[in-house]
């Protein structure tokens, strides 16, 4: 397993947005898919996971509903509400020009474009 | 956004249940079994792997609950339960800062409130900062004022000021229709109001027109007489009102709150109607005395103000009579500064004594603060070992300083209101707008931010400086810096309450003297009658008048003896002359380059009978004497002195020539006696010398309009007082009368000095108590944290008295130490007293000696109490204490 690496501070909030965006998710199924989208790299445990879940959902940017999983239990479903698309697009736009800095300091431009 | 805030607004009301946390966290737990055993393992191995990567979930619970909008106030709560738990356990330290608090927010509070309306009150005119008051001062006047040969050369001339106007001063008159009361008319100029910025509220104010020398008969009124005699009625304008028996035109009525710039009472304003070239003639060439306000033009200071002035005054001093010419100087100053020369120094006095209690209340706090938190320095260090953050430690000091300081300000508040309540009552009636003083909540607010410093900042300091290992480790803790601070804030206390007892017992010694003082009269028994006149219906003189209203008195029950007077000692307005005007015939007018001035008063014999002042030479006036025409004098022993060095004075003549402004003979009096020195410059002032002209029937055209009766009785005034009315209303119904006793009236006078004591007393006692108070604390907290130590000293042998010396010695190193600094200082600042005290020198020894008896006894029990208690530990228990 290779080792995860620490989540830059307030990008959690956009990967569980970007996540959610296609459809609800539970909070495993949030976590599983990040990892498996980073290729094993960024690994979210709980003890980050929830908290940041539940900050995003006292801010008004996903909601949260009682649902039935793909194996028929109870689970939390979160899905993204209309202010938190728009966070998203603005923390993604954020991210880019962001990242894209950081690229040119480091002169890795193509790289990042890539 | 607006979503947003619903959002957090809705959480923050509503709580998640804590179970649903709990079933979302297992659900995750059970995937991630579920994911292994999928993945090949054995459900046991599984379950252990995915717990051992979930992790502890009691973390994530209470992450996930702070993230909740307002569970910071929750931790308020607990904070808040915390100290008050911490205020219950120790109920002696929570109560002393309550108090402490109370007092000097409180007392700081109701003494701004009523100096501020002293000090820094707005004045009701428009711009007042731009109202200037203008004249001449001499030697003996002080108050600057201007004369009407002046005025109109100073206003058609002057550059500085945007407007000039003058008023003629008071003038009594009366209103005599149905009900006649006794008024207070003031003349003023037409420009008076618009100069002041002073708008009325119905009506108008005087025109040009009106304001010419005989003009039309209009008034304006005030708001009081508007309120008393016609309830406000808006129909008065334009109305008539009889006053000294003419018809008046009501033009207009003053706005509620006007007030004359030298604070006069006033009822009524008329156009002065001023003849100016009657002006420049009357009075030997220099008119008559006025006094004259001025508007700055916008930019000019007062000081350009005086220097563009000064020319015309020097042009206009010439026409001075040359043997006064040279003491006059011009003054020019702000209307606020000639209101409240007097009470200046008394407010700033009683401004510093209330910082003082402030600084002792907040130096008490710090230290009470400093020694509690060095008391739990322990406890703060086990809490932070058990995970608080030093924040949270902060926060927690600061909920607990911040509730006291609570609790003292409402405390202090009420206590504020309390005082402020007994100010008003017992304030002379010579402090202004006092009684309209009220709470002022800025002050409050400062004084309550200031105690939370204090609090605060001295409850913080050990929190925050405390390496905290060390103290976990350390068994006995003992922390120099802070134990320092606390004795340079118990010197520093005893130090100001020096300095505030000092005054205080300066100005209760200085009172004393007051009271006890001979003013050479009697006052009890003798009632004072005070009724003037409407001139105008006495063409032919007054005297008449009042000769058949003292043969009326006589004949009333139970009184003595009927006196009748052109004025009253001790205090008040009395006639004078200048003893250069007195010449004794027969020797040559000496060169008298000092103007003294000589009380005169033109009384009958029974004036000396009512008030028993000795004849100390000669003889009294008899009543015959009254029914010849003589001039007959008796001179007060101060005068005679003077006068007469070699002790000759009865039997001598004086002449009293008249100067116009060249000199003219006048009447030459014969000298009958001389009397005791009486009280006749006010409480404090200086006697003066006294000259009594006998006041004989002869000539009751000489009368004038204002005489006293004074009625020797034993019976109370409350009854004798409806018999004075009735009689005065059987000879002039139009006639007020105004009934006081001598004891009154002498009391009024020492009211001021008794309230500047009363308070700087008060002062001084709080000052005290808070100061014993910390220092109590701090002998107290030093025996509890040596208790160990002297367990040990005694198992190794020491006496309790040498115990007792111990901890008593740091007591009295203390307060020797504080009280010298307190002795510097006071010494320092008496001077500032100067003005206050009456027969008392401000280093009076036997004051300060008083002070620092009192103080050595308090302060010795404050510290003797705690170093008793420790001096009997039991030595076993001593040892054992932890």
């Amino acid at each position: 397993m290779p080792p995860s690496t620490d989540l830059l501070q307030g990008t959690l909030d956009l990967l569980i947005l970007q996540t959610l965006a296609p459809g609800p998710m539970h909070g495993w199924g949030v976590a599983q898919r990040i990892q498996q989208i980073s290729k094993e790299v960024l690994q979210v445990g709980q003890g980050s996971l929830y908290p940041a879940l539940h900050r995003l959902e006292y801010r008004g940017w996903i909601r949260a509903d009682w649902g039935n999983s793909e194996n028929n239990r109870r689970a939390k479903f979160y899905s993204l509400t209309d202010t938190g698309r728009k966070q998203l697009e603005t923390e993604l736009a954020t991210w880019d020009r962001f990242s894209s800095a950081i690229g040119l300091v480091l002169g890795r431009v193509g790289e990042v474009q890539a | 956004m607006m979503w947003e805030w619903l959002t957090r607004l809705r959480f923050f009301v509503i709580r998640k249940k804590q179970n649903e946390l709990d079933d979302e966290l297992r659900f995750h737990l059970d995937q991630a079994t579920q994911a292994r055993i999928a993945a090949g393992m054995s459900p046991a191995e599984a379950r252990r792997q995915a717990m051992v990567e979930f992790g502890g979930v009691e973390r994530t619970r209470e992450q996930c609950h702070e993230q909740r909008p307002g569970w910071w106030l929750g931790t308020v709560k607990q904070d808040v339960r915390y100290a008050l738990r911490g205020f219950r356990r120790n109920p002696v330290f929570t109560i002393t800062v309550i108090a402490t608090l109370a007092l000097g927010i409180g007392a700081t509070t109701a003494v701004f409130s009523v100096v501020d309306r002293i000090l820094f009150r707005s004045l009701p005119y428009a711009h007042d900062d731009r109202l200037v008051s203008v004249g001449l001062v001499q030697p003996l006047q002080k108050q600057e004022f201007t004369l009407g040969g002046f005025f109109f050369e100073w206003r058609d001339n002057q550059k500085p000021f945007e407007s000039v106007t003058f008023e003629t001063g008071y003038g009594d008159c009366n209103l005599t229709e149905t009900n006649p009361v006794h008024l207070h008319c003031i003349q003023v100029a037409q420009n008076f109001l618009p100069t002041l910025g002073v708008a009325p509220v119905a009506g108008r104010s005087f025109t040009a027109d009106e304001d010419v020398p005989n003009g039309p008969r209009v008034v304006m009124i005030t708001d009081g007489l508007w309120l008393s005699r016609y309830n406000r009625d808006p129909g008065v304008v334009n109305s008539a009102v009889d006053i000294d028996g003419h018809a008046n035109r009501i033009v207009g009525v003053l706005p509620r709150g006007f007030e004359m710039p030298r604070l006069q009472d006033v009822d009524i304003l008329r156009p002065a109607q001023t003849n100016v070239a009657e002006q420049q003639k009357a009075n030997g060439g220099i008119g008559y005395r006025m006094w004259a306000f001025a508007r700055l033009k916008p930019g000019v200071s007062i000081a350009e103000a005086k220097a563009q002035m000064e020319p015309l005054f020097l042009h206009t001093q010439q026409w001075i009579p040359a043997e006064i010419r040279n003491g006059f100087s011009l003054q020019v100053r702000s209307i606020r500064d000639l209101q409240m020369q007097d009470v200046y120094r008394a407010a700033w006095v009683l401004l510093g004594a209330v910082f003082a209690v402030l600084l002792i209340a907040c130096a008490n706090v710090a230290g009470l603060f400093s020694a509690r938190g060095a008391a739990r320095e322990r406890e703060l260090a086990v809490r932070s070992a058990l995970g608080a953050s030093r924040g949270r430690l902060i926060r927690q000091t600061l909920t607990e300083a911040f509730l006291l300081a609570i609790a003292g300000a409402l405390a202090g508040c009420v206590l504020a209101q309390i005082l402020l309540r007994v100010f008003i009552a017992i304030a002379p009636t010579g402090v202004p707008f006092l009684a309209a003083a009220q709470l002022d909540l800025r002050i409050v607010l400062f004084t309550v931010v200031l105690a939370l410093v204090c609090a605060g900042l001295f409850g913080i300091l050990p929190a925050m400086a405390r390496p905290r290992a060390a103290a976990l480790a350390a068994r006995q803790t003992k922390s120099g810096p802070q134990a320092r601070l606390r004795r340079v804030l118990v010197v520093a206390q005893i130090g100001l309450s020096v300095v505030l007892l000092s005054g205080a017992s300066l100005l209760v010694r200085s009172f004393w003297n007051l009271e006890q003082q001979n003013l050479g009269m009697q006052t009890g028994n003798v009632i004072t009658a005070h009724v003037p006149l409407n001139w105008e219906r006495y063409p032919h003189g007054t005297g008449d008048f009042y000769l058949r209203a003292e043969a009326a008195f006589r004949q009333l029950p139970g009184v003595a003896a009927v006196g009748v007077s052109t004025s009253l000692p001790p205090g008040g307005w009395h006639g004078a002359t200048g003893l250069p005007e007195l010449e004794v015939v027969g020797r040559p007018p000496a060169p008298a380059p000092v103007r003294e001035e000589v009380v005169w008063r033109t009384v009958t014999p029974d004036y000396f009978r009512a008030l028993r002042i000795p004849i100390v030479e000669g003889r009294s006036f008899t009543e015959v004497e009254r029914g010849t025409d003589v001039h007959l004098a008796i001179l007060s022993k101060q005068l005679a002195a003077t006068l007469f060095p070699a002790g000759d004075a009865v039997g001598q003549h004086i002449e009293h020539p008249v100067f116009n402004p060249y000199r003219q003979p006048g009447p030459v009096f014969t000298v009958v006696g001389v009397a005791g020195n009486v009280k006749n410059g006010g409480l404090t002032g200086d006697e003066e010398p006294e000259f009594y002209e006998l006041r004989t029937n002869v000539h009751s055209e000489y009368w004038d309009s204002h005489n006293c009766f004074l009625l020797e009785s034993s019976l109370p005034a409350s009854l004798i007082a409806p018999w004075i009315r009735s009689r005065v209303a059987q000879l002039d119904p139009t006639a007020p009368v105004e009934i006081d006793t001598m004891k009154q009236t002498v009391s009024k006078l020492a009211d001021r000095p008794r309230f500047e004591t009363a308070l700087l007393g008060f002062f001084a006692f709080c000052g005290l108590l808070m100061a014993v108070i910390g220092l109590y604390g701090v002998i107290s907290f030093v025996a509890t944290q040596r208790t160990q130590e002297i367990g040990v000293r005694m198992a190794l042998g020491a006496t309790r008295i040498d115990i007792l010396r111990l901890i008593a010695g740091e007591g009295v190193r203390l307060i020797v130490f504080g009280g010298l600094v307190g002795l510097v200082a006071a010494l320092a600042t008496a001077q500032l007293l100067k003005s206050l005290l009456y027969n008392v020198g401000p280093r009076d020894p036997f004051s300060y000696s008083v002070v620092a008896f009192l103080l050595a006894i308090v302060a010795l029990a404050a510290t003797l109490i705690p170093a008793r208690a420790a001096m009997n530990v039991e030595p076993v228990v001593a040892l054992r204490y932890e």
